[in-house]
């Protein structure tokens, strides 16, 4: 990895319901040396409610545009923040008459496509590096972990960096902190129903219940996840569930990057553990 | 059983004509979509593979009021899997897209709150360049249960013990987390204006 700054799209998530990914994203970068640098006034992506993609693509050639003025790659903890940026960068990319368009309506919206647009986990395994972020592993964290991927890392084939049926990135990092993958292949690419819960939350629930179950199931102490849509459902909706289906899970939901965060030695309070929802103590103790 | 002679056979192309349905024709029912579709798994009724077909014979009427189009996830399993790269979770977004403009002719009834959400979620977006989850919701609410008192005992019960869990965590709530009022005030950014012209030039079904 050559370059030492990245220009972090942080996502809304980040300043309320998903803090604690925020926060150790933050941490473990500024571990690793790699300066993230909040893109100045950037916008929301559109996420899955803007529906027309030429709105998608108009909102996030904004971002877009703003890291390109800065000569930075643009990186993003979140999913569909980053699926959004993706699709963009490569319609824009194809399409000369569509970069005009944008032109038009606002010079901020001038994109030329000289910057990559990733996800977090793409940067830490694939640029970063496991060799690389093996020698900075500190501490041994002793925990039976269930990777769920969720919808937008393996899938659409158009922006996806990892297998759509079998991914392997958050695999690769759990095994790098000595902690154990639990048996968890059927469940790790499954919606979490995250953009049902305000509108057909019975929908929503039951897809959320199969994968905290599943992970219960399969022995893990905890799932880890890499989005905050995912960490909403199955994290801060994981007392509705409970008391919807008449059932106690009490499964600890971790952003990958506070366990990683753990692993390299930095303290959990900077990594947001006083943040998820479910307790994370039990998690803390099995941490070496 | 089908009346041949109320079947519209341009609906497809209709459909192929929005972003997204491009690729409806190349369909040929293997069934894929479905057989891995996460929410067919819990409401069986739920058969994209069969949306695609009536699209494809011309029942435009029952294709764009059924309430189905209106339960995918968007989780991508289907599209990620179709060997004729039909893209489906872009078809439905062109098919619901056309139900909306269907229904502000007044000729059909959407049996769905989604585009209440969608139209919700993106006033905020255009208000405030931001995700704002109170006004999202103040606006939702009320418009999905047609009253403000109806709509505000809905919030209530829906944030009521939610709400309070990311208050203690700081995460919502006055005197939570980063400010006094954090996840009460909307976060804006400064150029809001750009914002207005994007939504003025290519948002116009989205108002």
């Amino acid at each position: 990895m050559s370059e030492k700054k990245i220009a972090y799209y942080p996502g809304c998530p980040s300043a309320t319901t998903a803090m604690e990914q925020d926060m150790s994203t933050k941490a473990v970068f500024e571990k690793l040396g790699i300066e993230l640098e909040e893109l100045e006034d950037w916008n929301c992506c559109g996420a899955l409610e803007a529906g027309d993609p030429k709105l998608v693509i108009a909102l996030n050639a904004r971002n877009l545009a703003l890291a390109e003025r800065k000569g930075e790659d643009i990186v993003t903890p979140c999913s569909i923040c980053y699926y959004n940026l993706a699709r963009t960068d490569k319609a824009l990319r194809e399409d000369e008459k569509l970069r005009a368009e944008l032109k038009e309506i606002d010079r901020s919206l001038e994109y030329n496509g000289t910057v990559k647009a990733k996800h977090v986990l793409d940067v830490l395994v694939n640029d970063i590096g496991l060799d690389e972020l093996s020698g900075k592993m500190m501490k041994k964290v002793n925990l039976k972990v269930a990777p769920y991927y969720g919808c937008y890392l393996g899938r659409p084939p158009e922006t996806a960096f990892d297998d759509p049926d079998d991914p392997v990135l958050m695999d690769q990092l759990i095994e790098l902190m000595e902690a154990e993958n639990v048996p968890f292949s059927y469940m790790k690419t499954k919606c979490c129903g995250g953009p049902l819960m305000m509108t057909r939350a019975d929908i929503a629930f039951e897809m959320a219940r199969k994968i905290l179950e599943g992970a219960k199931n399969a022995g893990a102490d905890c799932i880890a996840l890499a989005c905050p849509l995912c960490g909403m459902m199955l994290d801060a909706k994981q007392p509705d569930i409970e008391a919807a289906f008449k059932i106690k899970i009490d499964m600890p939901v971790i952003y990958i990057t506070q366990l990683l965060g753990l692993a390299l030695g930095i303290e959990p309070k900077k990594l947001g553990f006083n943040k998820n929802i479910i307790d994370t103590k039990k998690i803390l103790e099995k941490v070496m | 059983m089908i009346k041949t002679w109320e079947l519209d056979p341009n609906f497809k192309y209709e459909i192929m004509n929005e972003p997204g349905g491009e690729h409806l024709t190349a369909c040929y029912q293997c069934s894929t979509c479905t057989l891995g579709c996460p929410v067919t798994e819990i409401i069986p009724s739920y058969n994209p593979r069969k949306i695609i077909q009536m699209s494809l014979l011309g029942m435009r009427k029952e294709v764009l009021s059924n309430a189905d189009l209106w339960i995918c996830a968007l989780c991508q399993t289907c599209t990620a899997r179709c060997p004729q790269d039909v893209m489906i979770c872009e078809l439905m977004g062109a098919m619901r897209r056309i139900a909306e403009e269907e229904e502000k002719a007044g000729d059909i009834k959407i049996e769905s709150p989604r585009p209440l959400f969608e139209k919700a979620f993106l006033h905020t977006l255009q208000k405030y360049g931001r995700l704002y989850d109170m006004g999202l919701a103040l606006e939702y609410y009320p418009n999905r249960e047609g009253s403000k008192i109806k709509g505000m005992k809905a919030m209530m019960k829906d944030y009521k013990d939610f709400g309070m869990r990311m208050f203690k965590k700081g995460k919502m709530g006055p005197l939570g987390g980063g400010g006094v009022f954090k996840g009460m005030r909307p976060e804006k950014i400064k150029e809001r204006e750009v914002l207005k012209k994007i939504f003025e030039k290519v948002g116009e079904k989205e108002k």
